[in-house]
């Protein structure tokens, strides 16, 4: 999984079934300071995440399926936790 | 699966259901000769509650990560299971 920053919501009108009723954002890797490094990826939310927070996103074949009891989830990346604080030591 | 140390603790109160008592860790894959860093650091769910920061632990990932948790499932591609003692 990777630590990232929620940026922005996607809107989207015509949408696969699986991604009904569900909310997409844009989230950009961040370090663990905070500071935005790397790709931005899209995440499914699955923690109720708002804008701005720090998340957690990760996902692996077939994830999405079971946490949303779906036959056909075309997802891949959720957001499956809002970081508080994180207490880090960078190793030599 | 990869050899890494444990670098922090991710707390989050708010979390996916299937993660309620498990604790997230950062962790940085390390090289099994000389323990530099090996690959980006990623973060790892600890479902047997083993490590601690610093630690050098084996993390599995992608879908068997899942496999670490005594439900089967969790939505993690990245699960820590087992402490690293010594490499001979």
């Amino acid at each position: 999984m990777f630590l990232a920053r929620v940026k922005r919501k996607v809107i989207a009108s015509a949408k696969h079934p699986a991604y009904e009723g569900k909310r997409v954002f844009v989230v950009q890797r961040v370090n663990p300071d905070g500071q935005e490094v790397g790709e931005e990826w899209l995440a499914m939310d699955y923690v109720s995440a708002g804008i701005d927070d720090i998340v957690v996103c990760g996902g692996a074949p077939g994830v999405a399926k079971e946490v949303f009891q779906l036959d056909l989830a075309p997802i891949r990346t959720l957001i499956i936790a809002i970081v508080d604080t994180i207490d880090y030591k960078d190793i030599e | 699966m990869k050899l890494a140390k444990v670098t922090g603790v991710v707390w989050a109160t708010q979390k996916a259901k299937e993660l309620n008592g498990c604790r997230l860790f950062l962790v940085q894959p390390i090289s099994g000769m000389d323990e530099q860093p090996n690959g980006k650091p990623f973060v790892a769910a600890d479902p047997r509650n083993l490590a601690a920061s610093g630690d050098k632990v084996i993390v599995v990932t992608s879908t068997d990560a899942a496999q670490a948790f005594d439900s089967g499932f969790a939505p993690v591609n990245a699960s820590i299971v087992q402490l690293l003692d010594d490499l001979d």
